[in-house]
């Protein structure tokens, strides 16, 4: 029904701090409508890559590229139809400088570091927040009431942020990044210090936000939520790209042709060496090395036809776990 | 601009709508009237009289030194002294007169003291001992020959530290023995008195256009001026660093980052806390201004403020202007440091020569209220930094030619430029650099970069 509203080019990015390279040649797509996990060990360049991404820092090399929707679902805002942006590096002479924060206002940023005005009240600052991303003040008080309602904080509303728990003042931060209704949402470890519940409460508005077509770029240290949460991801290690690609492709790419595999009979199929390198035995199934470019579905075919009992026939992929491990381990 | 105009929005509300600028913009004004006139009182309070025994070895001189101290000799003198300054004296500074003389008087009470045939040592001895019991509290010896040279007059006192009584004994003794000695040259009071009459100096400045001004006031006035643009600059200098370093230090900066631009940050934060401080200013010139408007018009004291230094519009404009021009300077500077720092502690260590800059243009501007029109005045009321404080005093004491001030206007507000440009080069850096102090390599480096 309506288009899908933001993405972003990374172009060959490389951000130098003194002699140390944070970020070195980088380049990835973060295709619009969909949920990007950003994975990557401490100190890999994450934070670096989005803060060029979210236009704080410039990259020295390469560029990023946006295109927005020109989408009349942002009514009330004054900056409806944009024209595709660039973040060029410095000594690029279209660098679009003067409306850099014009691209800002279709993204809402949680950083890592979190902050707010600590004896400001908690109404105060989202409407200054809002008013930084351009939202007209009738518009920023209909939402921060609505936010402030649906995350269970109506009545601390004029209270001061030091009157407030760690957990609800991360939540007002998260009501902040989305008070200008962003195409694009970057969220630098969203649910570090939250509790299970709240967790889940903010996996819930992201799958919202995706339904709605935005575009969600998160970084996190729980491969276990990425892996339910993403549809593409993007591995770094030492300020490079490792991996990257939507996660069932990602998956594929290392799965290692193994099967796990529960079966009465059929032993004389499983001896065929041209089929099956290896059997390791567990308890109660076994795991098949395939040889390389094995069909496993030939060797399914070949089991039912040799008239074996199989209770259980599973291709075995590996975890984003065991790819990050594997990949950042050494 | 519109996010400029939040920024600034924003900045200003955080001062101008709390307790603290309400507070502290009705309590400066109370606080400078209370260091005006609480010593005053406090030295106008005098303690218990002093019982002395005064030991006449000549015989003539205490007779004349207990006139001297009752309360009509006192007034005479000073009203006498007050004449040489004011040209006429009221009624209520004459009961004002009345009222110290009386208090002066009643801060003696002469005890009698039997000499008899004592030598000096015993009469010394008996006498410190009265002191030590507290029989009395002071006593004073008095030479056989008041004209001899260094004829000693020893006075002892278990009060040394009270100098206004002592100073007041000094006087009348000095008196009593002076005339004393004239009477033994056979030279008459009244004969002497109109031989050493003070010359009448008739002192007045002349201003640029050759008319007659009253310097009496201009120190006071112009020491008010410096003192109001001096304690302000270092005000909303100190609010700047402590805004820079809470966003920093808060991780705000980031989230303020992903939304508008540095420079733009930066230069709101700057305009809103400086608005607010012209607010304060404003309300105490504008203050001040009714009080002595008002003041003027009452019959007590009208004395005193018609001789105060006229103060136009437009020298309240030049006040304010400069008072602009430094906080842009200072302001500059205080967030520059805000945002190399990781604690207002740090800043306040680093901002110290900022500080003593800030002082020695305070200094600077007594000097030029002494000589406006000297090349020392004239240099410091132009460079920047010291400008902003020496040029409004300079145009109190006296309006220099409109070109000088059109030149520090102008060197001022390129030093501005100048400073925001590197402010803003280091703010957009050091914003984002958590956990330790940025060096002086490091931040030269951001300059050359950025």
């Amino acid at each position: 029904m309506s288009e899908k509203k933001a993405s972003v080019k990374v172009r060959n990015v490389t951000k130098y701090f003194g002699d140390f390279t944070a970020v070195e040649d980088l380049s990835f797509d973060v295709r619009p409508g969909r949920i990007f996990g950003f994975l990557g060990p401490n100190g890999a360049g994450k934070t670096t890559t989005i803060r060029m991404i979210v236009g704080i820092t410039a990259p020295d090399e390469g560029t990023i590229e946006y295109a927005f929707s020109n989408d009349a679902g942002r009514e009330g805002h004054r900056d409806a139809g944009m024209q595709p942006q660039v973040n060029k590096g410095r000594g690029v002479a279209a660098s679009p400088r003067l409306r850099v924060s014009n691209f800002q206002d279709r993204i809402g940023y949680l950083p890592e570091e979190r902050g707010l005005y600590k004896k400001m009240k908690i109404v105060d600052q989202l409407r200054y927040f809002a008013a930084l991303k351009d939202v007209p003040r009738a518009l920023a008080d209909k939402r921060i009431d609505f936010w402030l309602e649906r995350m269970d904080l109506a009545k601390w509303k004029t209270k001061k942020t030091n009157e407030l728990s760690k957990g609800m003042q991360q939540k007002i931060q998260f009501i902040s990044t989305v008070l200008h209704d962003p195409d694009l949402l970057i969220l630098d470890e969203p649910f570090s210090g939250l509790d299970p519940i709240n967790v889940e409460f903010m996996i819930e508005v992201m799958a919202e936000f995706k339904s709605k077509d935005k575009t969600i770029i998160f970084s996190t240290h729980l491969m276990e939520t990425a892996e339910r949460l993403c549809n593409d991801i993007l591995l770094i290690n030492k300020a490079k790209k490792v991996v990257s690609g939507s996660l069932r492709e990602v998956k594929a790419s290392y799965s290692k042709n193994l099967i796990a595999l529960r079966v009465a009979g059929g032993d004389e199929v499983l001896g065929d060496k041209s089929l099956v390198e290896n059997v390791v035995e567990h308890s109660d199934e076994k795991i098949l090395q395939l040889v390389p470019d094995a069909d496993s579905q030939l060797l399914l075919k070949r089991l039912i036809d040799s008239g074996a009992e199989i209770s259980k026939f599973e291709r075995v992929e590996p975890s984003l776990n065991d790819i990050f491990i594997e990949q950042v381990g050494n | 601009m519109r996010k400029f105009l939040a920024v600034v929005k924003h900045e200003y509300k955080k001062i101008v709508l709390k307790w603290a600028f309400l507070i502290g913009t009705f309590l400066f004004p109370v606080l400078g009237v209370g260091f005006g006139v609480v010593p005053a009182i406090i030295f106008s309070l005098r303690g218990e009289a002093t019982r002395i025994v005064v030991v006449d070895k000549s015989g003539s001189v205490l007779p004349r030194l207990k006139e001297n101290l009752t309360a009509e000799k006192i007034e005479t003198k000073a009203e006498e002294a007050a004449k040489k300054t004011l040209k006429d004296i009221n009624a209520s500074q004459q009961e004002k007169m009345k009222r110290g003389a009386e208090q002066s008087a009643a801060g003696f009470v002469f005890v009698d003291y039997e000499v008899g045939a004592k030598s000096s040592e015993q009469i010394r001895s008996d006498l410190v001992s009265e002191i030590k019991a507290g029989e009395i509290d002071a006593y004073l010896l008095i030479p056989a020959d008041v004209a001899a040279e260094n004829a000693p007059f020893e006075f002892r006192s278990r009060k040394g530290g009270d100098f206004v009584a002592n100073d007041t004994l000094k006087d009348a003794l000095n008196q009593a023995v002076r005339s004393q000695r004239l009477t033994d040259a056979k030279i008459s009071e009244t004969q002497v008195k109109s031989l050493s009459r003070d010359i009448e100096f008739d002192a007045k400045g002349l201003d640029e256009k050759g008319e007659e001004t009253n310097s009496d006031m201009l120190m006071g006035a112009s020491f008010v001026i410096g003192l109001m643009i001096y304690i302000t600059l270092a005000i909303y200098g100190q609010v700047i660093l402590g805004a820079v370093v809470e966003e920093k230090d808060t991780r705000i900066a980031e989230i303020l980052f992903s939304s508008a631009r540095p420079f733009e940050l930066m230069l709101g934060k700057l305009v809103g806390v400086g608005l607010a401080g012209l607010t304060q200013l404003g309300i105490w010139t504008t203050s001040l201004g009714i009080l002595v408007g008002y003041l003027s018009t009452q019959g007590d004291g009208s004395e005193i403020f018609k001789r105060l230094p006229h103060i136009t519009p437009l020298m309240i404009g030049y006040f304010l202007l400069f008072f602009l021009l430094g906080y842009f300077i200072f302001a500059s500077v205080y967030a520059l440091i805000g945002s190399m720092v990781t604690t207002v502690q740090e800043g306040g260590q680093f901002a110290l020569p900022v500080t003593l800059i800030l002082v020695t243009g305070y200094l600077f501007s007594f000097m030029v209220i002494r000589d406006p029109n000297s090349s020392v005045s004239f240099w410091v009321s132009i460079v920047p930094f010291l400008a902003p404080i020496t040029m409004p005093v300079r145009i109190l004491a006296e309006m220099p030619p409109f070109w000088q001030i059109a030149l520090a206007i102008g060197l001022n507000a390129l030093a501005i430029v100048g400073l925001i440009w590197l402010a803003a080069r280091v703010y957009r850096v050091g914003m984002l650099m958590y956990g330790k102090r940025a060096t002086i390599p490091e931040v030269w480096k951001w300059i050359r970069q950025a």
